[in-house]
């Protein structure tokens, strides 16, 4: 609404004027593009390997995060905030397949199927990787096969 | 030693002596016994002799008997080897069967999926009209499949049709006769995840302007028809590349997803920049001669921007908004420009309810009607009647659903006036499952548009597979 507004004002009805706000235009959508590709890339480029590595440090030591949360509630120490529990495959799916249609069982589609489906509804829901491989496994491993 | 013997010899002559008196005197003695005893006694003997061959005629029974239930013991120990022998040789024939059978291991998750993998899936609808002032009409909507293929992890091929019936036309074009089947490439795409944020995908694209075409299409909607807007102001796809991804906000759902996009964009359908001419479904990069061209200068760039946020612990709570954009030069000189702005979002309360609209704006330049500003939204809800937790049969299958759309200032080139248009729909859906839903609504119309649709009843059964 506010690009077609801007646009509007600039181009009005009067053809000439159209024609020379041609570049002011693009470079509108330009920059937007270059914005949102830079949102994109710079978690890419700076920090992917440092969350990777921070998530997957916390998969493999999830008991022992657990027992250091047990020993923070019992101190007293009113500034440390527990964690948050990240969410499950299980929630995640039930937060996203059921946006666009009804929910598929995990029962009628095999491992295999799963994979190339999820790798579709990632791309067209547009929804982060890490969220989709969580859904994945969740279907996985509740699938027919 | 001679006295010994002769001793001896003396009594050996009195036993000889005594032995032969007693031999000599004893039928003397016998002979006192009277008749009547000998006759007891013979009778006596005679009924133990009786009573000796009985015994031997009941032991020679029951010797033959025994002789029976020996052969009897021995056919029965030979008829117990054979069945065991008979289930040792099932036993060693189930293992065998079962060996045969037995399917292969599951494997782990890993080497499962790493293959590649084609899948058929997509939708088809069959639809049943009544417009007033038509004659009511059954129609095969739309058949749609969906075909694809996964090359490993991260890439994956698909692909989209749509195909239609429609009626012909007799050589004279006076009246409808035979039929003709469209059979259109809807997208064609595809995609290379790249990392955890940025996936590249080439091809015919579903356009990110606003999240229709991409999420709502088809049986996926809740209303047998598109959004008169989304049909008539924007493209659904379009040949280009694309950079999309998307970047987690925390751990608790939230996440801002992008998309950036370069396509030929749409064309004019006479070459030139009349108001009238503007395509926006042509344009493929492949001109009719042959050539690969794009029939303008420059190609459209667009982009979408979204924001996802689920409420927190609230499953089915959420709400996504987006804002994306599209523009570039239509006509073949390349002297106007063609853009489209759109907002989107969407509102999930519970499992139960849903709320999803879109914005849309376009303008483009042209040679006779100058800047041409056109405009349409639709807002709709649905909510699934599950969640009044009634014991009513059927009832928990049904979701009510209502639409309201509009679509201003749509150019119609053979009068050269813009008409308004305005459609409220209501009606409802029974999920008979997940996947085979029948949808069913009432649309009045508004319109100052003579050629625009009257108002409807449509009814269509959608199956997603």
């Amino acid at each position: 609404m506010v690009v077609a507004n801007f646009i509007c004002h600039k181009h009005k009805s009067n053809m000439n004027k159209f024609k020379k706000s041609k570049k002011p235009i693009a470079a509108m959508f330009a920059s937007v593009a270059v914005t949102a590709l830079m949102i994109g890339l710079s978690p890419a480029l700076y920090s992917a390997d440092t969350k990777s590595d921070a998530l997957q440090s916390q998969t493999n030591s999830a008991p022992a995060q657990t027992n250091s949360v047990t020993l923070e509630a019992k101190t007293p120490a009113p500034n440390i905030v527990a964690p948050k529990t990240p969410l499950t495959g299980a929630e995640l799916y039930s937060i996203h397949c059921n946006r666009c249609h009804p929910e598929r069982y995990p029962t009628e589609r095999t491992g295999a199927q799963w994979k190339t489906i999820m790798l579709h509804m990632q791309v067209r829901a547009n929804i982060p990787v890490k969220q989709a491989n969580l859904i994945l496994q969740y279907l996985q491993d509740n699938s027919g096969r | 030693m001679k006295m010994t013997l002769k001793a001896n010899r003396w009594m050996f002559g009195l036993v000889a002596a005594a032995c032969t008196l007693g031999m000599t005197l004893t039928p003397c003695a016998s002979a006192e016994v009277s008749d009547a005893d000998f006759n007891a006694l013979k009778e006596m003997v005679q009924k133990l002799a009786n009573q000796m061959q009985s015994m031997q005629q009941t032991n020679l029974a029951a010797e033959q008997a025994h002789e029976k239930d020996l052969q009897e013991i021995q056919q029965l120990k030979e008829k117990l080897a054979e069945t065991r022998q008979m289930a040792t040789n099932a036993e060693q024939k189930s293992i065998e069967a079962a060996e045969a059978q037995q399917l292969p291991p599951r494997q782990p998750l890993d080497e499962a999926t790493v293959n590649h993998n084609f899948m058929m899936l997509g939708d088809a609808e069959i639809q049943f009209v009544k417009a007033s002032g038509q004659n009511a009409a059954f129609e095969m909507a739309d058949f749609a499949p969906v075909f694809l293929y996964r090359a490993g992890d991260n890439i994956l091929f698909e692909a989209g049709f749509d195909t239609t019936l429609q009626n012909g036309q007799n050589a004279a074009g006076t009246h409808d006769s035979g039929a003709s089947t469209t059979f259109n490439l809807t997208f064609a795409q595809m995609d290379y995840v790249m990392n955890d944020y940025v996936t590249f995908a080439g091809g015919e694209l579903l356009l990110p302007l606003g999240t229709y075409s991409q999420r709502n299409a088809g049986w996926l909607n809740k209303f047998p028809d598109d959004p008169l807007a989304v049909d008539a102001l924007i493209p659904e796809s379009g040949i280009g590349a694309e950079l999309l991804g998307a970047i987690p906000l925390g751990e608790d759902g939230k996440f801002i997803n992008y998309s950036v996009y370069g396509v030929n964009g749409p064309s004019s359908s006479d070459g030139f920049g009349t108001a009238g001419a503007l395509d926006l479904g042509g344009n493929v990069g492949t001109t009719s001669s042959g050539a690969n061209a794009n029939l303008h200068t420059d190609p459209s760039g667009g982009g979408r921007v979204g924001l996802f946020v689920p409420f927190p612990y609230k499953p089915h709570y959420d709400v996504e908004v987006g804002i994306s954009g599209q523009s570039g030069q239509w006509d073949d000189a390349g002297n106007y420009l063609w853009t489209a702005g759109v907002l989107d979002a969407a509102l999930h309360l519970g499992p139960n309810f849903e709320a999803k609209g879109e914005f849309i704006e376009t303008q483009y330049g042209s040679s006779d009607k100058g800047l041409v500003r056109q405009q349409g939204w639709y807002v709709q809800a649905g909510y699934k009647l599950a969640g009044l937790n009634t014991e009513i049969p059927f009832v928990n299958n049904v979701e009510i659903v209502g639409r309201y759309d509009t679509l201003l200032n749509a150019y119609d080139s053979g009068n050269a006036t813009f008409y308004n248009t305005r459609r409220t729909s209501v009606g409802g859906i029974y999920y008979f499952t997940s996947t085979l839903l029948f949808e069913g609504d009432y649309e009045f119309y508004e319109s100052n548009d003579p050629g625009q649709f009257s108002n409807q009843l449509v009814l269509q059964l959608s199956l997603g597979f």
